[in-house]
């Protein structure tokens, strides 16, 4: 658990992050999202004391973070940053085992670990685990910087823009990875973004920051839902925010029963598929109405345009 | 599996085989210049005596080697040193400082610094070796601080994010990335101070200087030209060494 109480970062003159309070659970998702410059690194930062905070505390389990060594403290948080900071003159197996290194954990519990990491990000060891940073593609070292901020299996992760300078696909696949892994790991993250579909994709809890300050911080939906200023509901994307809400919403939540009549419906959609995909299915293939199926491909239900719409149906 | 092994060995042969010829080419000269002496003659048609025999040249290879060595050693000990202590986060208050007066060491003519040494520490080995340590300094404060301040960001933090001590980044991190930066800067000073040390012989420091001196002072070229082969022999000896310690890894 992570506490943040009225804290403030000030360089100089200049107020990089103004009086903010924050608490993320344990095994909670936080995605901080904002303008360039509006103090997310530095916030982010401030957790691990890379940079040391001007005012209020942080906490860690209820532990203020200045009573910890730094390097301690370090060696118990995650970090992952978008330039991956890979150590370039090491193997990927060398840079992956640091922290567990630096804890001096025994040899073949090392290796042991590093081979497990490598297995979960998918780097297959015999074709990586030799391979120096310059010989991998993008995508390759971002996963190496995740697995080597796993590697002493900290409770805590912070992660700036991991996925950041990254194609679309492979920043999707990353993405799905990294909330596989959330759903078997349950560690507390947080998260740094410019790319809000990645935000929303991923935060249990979403935190707007501008100006060095929180405007707004809840659940994705509820965020997309009730705006706090014209800030927050431009940055969520306007008159996208239609599109964004769909996409977190599973077709089962407007699903209703199947009714015999209306089996002359063609098209199919999965149960747990977003109502996006479900828009666009409908726009792609001229249908206003999709069977809905189960996992075993079995019709559980149907969806049509109007109740996609209006979320209640008076049919 | 035996073949591989000579393969490797004759790999291994051939990658000192410049420096080694070079050092073949050096020592033959050193031990049997009297060989050349009917060559020397051409040069020196007129002159009593063709080859300098005041001194041994292989006393004076070793004594030169000697003055470049140790100079060698103190500078790069002081200068790598000097380097690493104003990038740590208590010293970088004397950066600027430190690279300026390192840069003014190589302004400041080497027969300048002899000639101020002399007065304070007398005359002979000693102030050549100051000389040639001031000398020698500053590619290698220079390359020190290059090869340090180089390293990207992006992995400084990242060495520091995930806990290591100041000292490990500086043992497993920084001097390890800097490494080939910093031996191209002791390959440069010790290259510059092979050639520059022949002044000693100016200030009673006898070394393969001392050849070119006392022809410089008896009119005789066959003598220059003695001491001014030797000490390119031995500078290309030295610089091919260097060439081949690089490290290539792409
Ligand atoms: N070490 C520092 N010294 C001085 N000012 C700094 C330092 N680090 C950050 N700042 C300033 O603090 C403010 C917030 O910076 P920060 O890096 O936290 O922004 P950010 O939200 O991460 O931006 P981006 O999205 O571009 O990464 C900026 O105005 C920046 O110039
Ligand atoms: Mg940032």
């Amino acid at each position: 658990m992570i506490e943040l109480i009225r804290v403030s970062k000030r360089f100089g003159a200049e107020t990089a992050v103004d009086d903010i309070s924050l608490r993320v659970e344990k095994g909670e998702l936080c995605v901080l999202v904002g303008t360039s410059g509006c103090g997310k690194s530095t916030t982010l930062r401030m957790i691990n004391r890379l940079i040391e905070h001007s005012d209020g505390e942080i906490h860690l389990d209820g532990q203020p973070v200045r009573t910890f060594r730094e390097e301690t403290l370090r060696r118990r948080i995650g970090y992952a940053i978008q330039s991956t900071g890979l150590f370039p003159h090491w193997t990927v197996a060398r840079n992956i085992g640091l922290v567990p290194r630096l804890l001096e954990w025994p040899v073949t519990r090392i290796q042991a670990r590093v081979e497990e990491l490598m297995n979960l990000l998918g780097l297959p060891q015999e074709e990586f685990a030799d391979k120096y940073p310059s010989q991998l593609s993008g995508g390759q070292a971002q996963r190496v910087g995740v697995a080597r901020a796993l590697a002493a299996d900290p409770e805590i992760l912070l992660m700036d823009e991991p996925f950041g300078a990254l194609d679309p696909i492979t920043r999707e696949t990353l993405q799905e990875e990294l909330r596989a892994l959330q759903a078997r790991l349950h560690k507390t993250i947080v998260f740094v973004t410019h790319d809000m579909d990645e935000a929303l994709r991923l935060a249990d809890r979403l935190v707007v920051m501008h100006q060095g300050r929180i405007v707004q911080q809840g659940r994705p939906i509820d965020l997309l839902r009730a705006p706090a200023d014209a800030f927050v509901e431009s940055l969520l994307g306007g008159e996208d925010r239609g599109l964004k809400e769909a996409a977190l919403l599973p077709v089962s939540e407007r699903m209703r029963p199947l009714r015999a009549s209306q089996g002359h419906a063609q098209e199919r959609i999965a149960q747990h598929a977003s109502l996006r995909e479900a828009l666009s299915v409908m726009l792609w293939r001229h249908a206003e109405r999709l069977i809905v199926i189960d996992e075993d491909d079995r019709p559980v239900g149907e969806l049509s345009l109007r109740r996609l719409v209006r979320a209640r149906d008076d049919e | 599996m035996s073949e591989a092994r000579s393969w490797g060995r004759q790999r291994a042969l051939c990658h000192w085989a410049t420096p080694f010829a070079w050092l073949v080419l050096l020592l033959a000269l050193t031990l049997g210049m009297e060989a050349l002496e009917g060559g020397f003659r051409l040069l020196e048609p007129d002159s009593r005596e063709i080859i300098y025999t005041r001194a041994d040249f292989l006393v004076l290879l070793g004594r030169h080697l000697l003055m470049v060595g140790t100079a060698g050693i103190l500078a790069i000990g002081l200068g790598v040193g000097a380097a690493i202590a104003v990038t740590r986060p208590g010293g970088r208050d004397f950066l600027p400082l430190v690279s300026q007066l390192a840069s003014m060491g190589q302004t400041f003519p080497p027969v300048a610094v002899l000639a101020l040494a002399v007065p304070v520490l007398g005359f002979g080995t000693v102030p050549v070796i100051v000389a040639l340590l001031l000398y020698g300094l500053l590619p290698i404060v220079r390359n020190t601080l290059v090869g340090i301040e180089g390293i990207d960001a992006g992995v400084r933090e990242a060495a520091r994010g995930m806990g290591m001590t100041g000292g490990q980044i500086l043992r497993q991190v920084e001097l390890p990335l800097a490494a080939p930066v910093i031996l191209a800067g002791i390959r440069t000073s010790v290259t510059i101070n092979i050639a520059t040390a022949a002044i000693g012989a100016t200030v009673g420091a006898s070394n393969l200087g001392d050849p070119i001196i006392s022809g410089i002072v008896n009119g005789n070229t066959a003598y220059v030209v003695q001491g001014a082969v030797l000490i390119g022999l031995l500078a290309l000896t030295v610089d091919s060494l260097f060439a081949k310690l690089m490290p290539t890894r792409g």
